[in-house]
């Protein structure tokens, strides 16, 4: 019994230090300033204010979380097509160069995103498209060999017959993949969609580096120079912080069954 | 077209579909923008970095050939290392901590406990949340005057340090953010690892007169052997090229205590633009990465997986 107790106690304690953190974002972001340095960070400053989120949502964010949401839905459905069509093609036709050429993109898998960001940078510079929706959008948009791997396998378990019937009466591949086969994919295109959801959403290092204007500036970039902006001023911070989290734990509340799925299914950070 | 491809790869080849298919065009169609993409921005930017890595190159003027001069340089480059060091000092703080942690998770959630999907879910907020807002947020927590730490110490009559503009715990504090959250994401692996063990085993090894610890070094370790593997590697390429939660919390400092070495190539391409030397230390990173991870194929390799199924 007293094991039972200690069980309880220790997940207690993990969940608290799971979701802490979150919880001082949402106290902290209705704090005045003078709240913030006379109560405690973990209890809730009274009267509560609306002040901080009314300045940050008068402020360029929406503007931001906005081109965030463009890339994001961009790049989802991007790779979503392209992985798709690919996936496909490795999975169930044949065709001459096929395992070659998967194992060129199985080998990709292993290169660091962080060696390629110099390189990419000078392909756009070279290209003209630093500072651009294109240049932010390319090297992600195409599909990666991640999200190819993952959907190939989904298709191998689907039954061999299954093109047979529709090939008989003289569909082509398009169709067949289009008319039998997607239908039968929504779990692994829902699997595949909230991982590149997320991962666009949270994406850092190449829209620091490759766009600068406040026309592609995504919510990221825009949370990272807000502390060089706004000093220590947490409450504000706090704020923005809690509109950028927003839709995150919206995506956590309406699929988390789903999401604990796909990461055991995929492993993907 | 014909498309007679005789694959000898086991493990690649469809069950025996021996008629041949029509429309084998379809099929490169179907691959060109994928293939377009992964030669375009991953295989060629592999290229470009070992090309570049023997150029002195700052950008606004032209390209120069330099050979070994980059690499003769990173031999004596005292930052160079000194950022390598801190990477490595960065995932020994890191990952032992979060990796031993979520097993230990996992096993406490293995049992029959009530409510198994909701600490599941919880556990894993930390994971989904943006790590840039991560970072300003744990700003927030180890801010040294009115931080949650730091408050909650001066209510026992402690006085917490500087946290991240103290050089001895800036590194640790950043190492301890990664933990916070990746610990529950790894905890999902070893939790359907440990699902994937037959209760028989353990069983057996009770009737046997083994005892929990023997158990869990005898049975449970052993048999978790792909987990371990799969979450070692991912875990460790990931530590190797920590960026966001740098860039925002410490920027490197204090007095370049926590410079990784992702964030110095940042610094040498991006601020100072020496394109051709950063492009060799991204050279060197990658070098690193491949051997760890070749280095962890060895290990986990070499202990018997048992095939359950």
């Amino acid at each position: 019994m007293a094991k039972r107790i200690l069980l309880y106690a220790a997940l207690a304690v993990g969940a608290f230090v799971s979701v802490f953190p979150y919880l001082l974002v949402v106290l902290t972001a209705f704090k005045t300033q003078a709240q913030l340095s006379q109560t405690a960070p973990w209890l809730p400053g009274l009267p509560p204010t609306a002040d901080n989120l009314v300045e940050m949502l008068e402020s360029d964010f929406p503007r931001f979380l906005l081109n965030t949401a463009v890339m994001t839905a961009l790049l989802t459905v991007g790779q979503l097509v392209f992985t798709t069509f690919a996936a496909y093609a490795f999975a169930r036709l044949r065709f001459r160069g096929r395992d070659l050429l998967f194992w060129l993109f199985v080998a990709t898998m292993m290169v660091p995103s962080a060696v390629t960001m110099i390189p990419l940078f000078l392909i756009m510079r070279e290209l003209g498209l630093i500072n651009t929706w294109y240049g932010l959008l390319a090297p992600y948009v195409l599909g990666t060999p991640y999200g190819i791997f993952l959907m190939r396998q989904f298709f191998k378990t689907l039954p061999a017959g299954l093109e047979e019937a529709a090939r008989i009466d003289g569909a082509g591949p398009l169709t067949i993949l289009l008319r039998v086969m997607l239908p039968l994919c929504r779990p692994a295109l829902g699997t595949l969609a909230i991982i590149t959801v997320i991962s666009s959403w949270n994406s850092f290092l190449w829209p620091l580096i490759i766009t600068s204007g406040d026309d592609t500036k995504v919510i990221t970039v825009a949370i990272a120079t807000l502390k060089q902006g706004i000093g220590v001023d947490y409450n504000l911070m706090m704020a923005g912080s809690l509109i950028a989290l927003v839709p995150m734990v919206a995506i956590f509340v309406f699929f988390q069954k789903h999401i604990v799925r796909s990461v055991v299914l995929t492993g993907l950070k | 077209m014909t498309s007679q491809t005789v694959s000898g790869t086991a493990g690649l080849t469809e069950p025996a579909v021996k008629r041949r298919r029509r429309g084998g065009w379809h099929a490169y169609l179907f691959v060109a923008p994928s293939l377009f993409g992964v030669v375009a921005f991953l295989l060629l930017p592999m290229v470009i970095v070992l090309v570049l890595s023997l150029f002195d190159w700052e950008l606004l003027s032209a390209p120069e050939f330099a050979g070994l001069d980059n690499y003769v340089r990173l031999a004596g480059d005292g930052e160079a290392w000194h950022s390598l060091g801190v990477t490595i000092a960065y995932v020994l703080l890191s990952i032992p901590l979060q990796t031993v942690l979520a097993l230990a998770l996992a096993m406490l959630l293995n049992q029959r406990v009530k409510g198994v999907r909701f600490y599941r879910s919880l556990f894993v907020v930390p994971w989904m949340a943006t790590p840039i807002v991560l970072a300003l947020i744990w700003n927030w927590i180890f801010d040294p005057r009115d931080g949650a730490i730091n408050s909650a110490l001066a209510l026992v009559g402690v006085t917490g340090p500087d946290w991240l503009s103290d050089p001895t715990w800036a590194l640790p504090a950043v190492a301890l953010v990664s933990v916070w959250q990746y610990t529950g994401y790894n905890m999902l692996f070893f939790l359907a690892g440990l699902q994937g063990i037959p209760k028989e085993l353990h069983d057996a090894a009770e009737t046997d007169g083994a005892t929990p610890a023997q158990r869990f070094w005898r049975v449970t370790l052993p048999l978790l052997n792909p987990t371990m593997f799969f979450v070692s590697v991912t875990n460790l390429i990931g530590a190797f090229q920590v960026f966001d939660t740098i860039y925002a919390m410490t920027a490197g400092g204090p007095s370049q205590t926590t410079e990784v070495i992702n964030f110095r190539i940042y610094q040498t391409a991006f601020k100072e633009f020496d394109f051709g030397y950063a492009a060799t230390l991204s050279t060197l990173l990658f070098l690193i990465i491949f051997l760890v991870t070749m280095a962890q194929v060895r290990f986990f390799g070499k202990r018997t997986t048992y095939d359950l199924s």
